[in-house]
């Protein structure tokens, strides 16, 4: 007679893992959403100020970008965490297009954050002025 | 979908939608004001990615990044100052 005695059963690490991506997504998604509320309260009170606040419009929409790229980093660890238990060839799919989109994303909006800083730094560029690399905002 | 995501999605859609107005007047910029509502409909399509991980849930994600990217791309003067869409090709 064989005795097996698992120690951890793979159902369980299913479990756990599921909870810990969750937890982690549920993190991300957070993020962006205070990023979203704190900005939105931002231009609010900029915008019943008045015009001419192009340089604290830039740090609003800075630190938004910010936020968006934090909560990715949050999600796309969630990604990492789902490789660990991914049963179907469809769930592997899914996962590889999610992963795609934010990381891609995440490249995007990092390249925005650094020319949206490099203009902060030199102070405000004259307008249409767009940054070397020519990459949208 | 779970239902907080959906919710939270919704949420920051509409804080986007009156941020826009709010960006126009702060810079009195149009192409501004539009990238400020992008970037709502931006951060929305990824807390709704974060419940919805099915094709669907993907597709719109990708799709409204995408065009995101294509509008301010479109949107965004040359170097050389002229309209948009005559951005030089060959560098």
């Amino acid at each position: 007679m064989i005795m097996s005695v698992e120690l951890l059963p793979e159902s369980t690490l299913s479990d756990v893992i599921g909870l810990m991506v969750r937890l982690v997504e549920f993190a991300g998604a957070l993020v962006i959403f205070l990023g979203a509320a704190w900005a939105f309260v931002q231009f609010a009170k900029a915008g019943l100020k008045g015009r001419g606040r192009v340089a604290g419009f830039n740090r609003i929409r800075l630190s938004l970008g910010r936020f968006l790229v934090l909560g990715l980093e949050f999600q796309l660890a969630g990604d990492v965490l789902r490789t660990a238990v991914a049963p179907s060839f469809t769930e592997i799919g899914q996962l590889a297009a999610i992963a795609a989109i934010r990381t891609a994303l995440n490249y995007f909006l990092g390249r925005e954050i650094a020319q949206e800083r490099a203009e902060l730094a030199r102070g405000e560029a004259p307008e249409g002025r767009r940054p070397a690399e020519g990459m949208p905002t | 979908m779970i239902p907080w995501a959906q919710g939270a999605a919704l949420l920051v859609t509409a804080a986007g939608l009156v941020a826009a107005p709010a960006a126009y007047r702060m810079v009195g910029d149009a192409r501004r004001a539009l990238a400020v509502l992008l970037d709502f409909l931006t951060a929305a399509g990824l807390v709704r990615l974060s419940g919805d991980l099915s094709w669907n849930g993907v597709l719109t994600a990708a799709a409204v990044i995408a065009l995101r990217h294509l509008i301010t791309f479109g949107l965004t003067p040359s170097r050389s100052g002229s309209a948009p869409g005559a951005r030089p090709w060959v560098r």
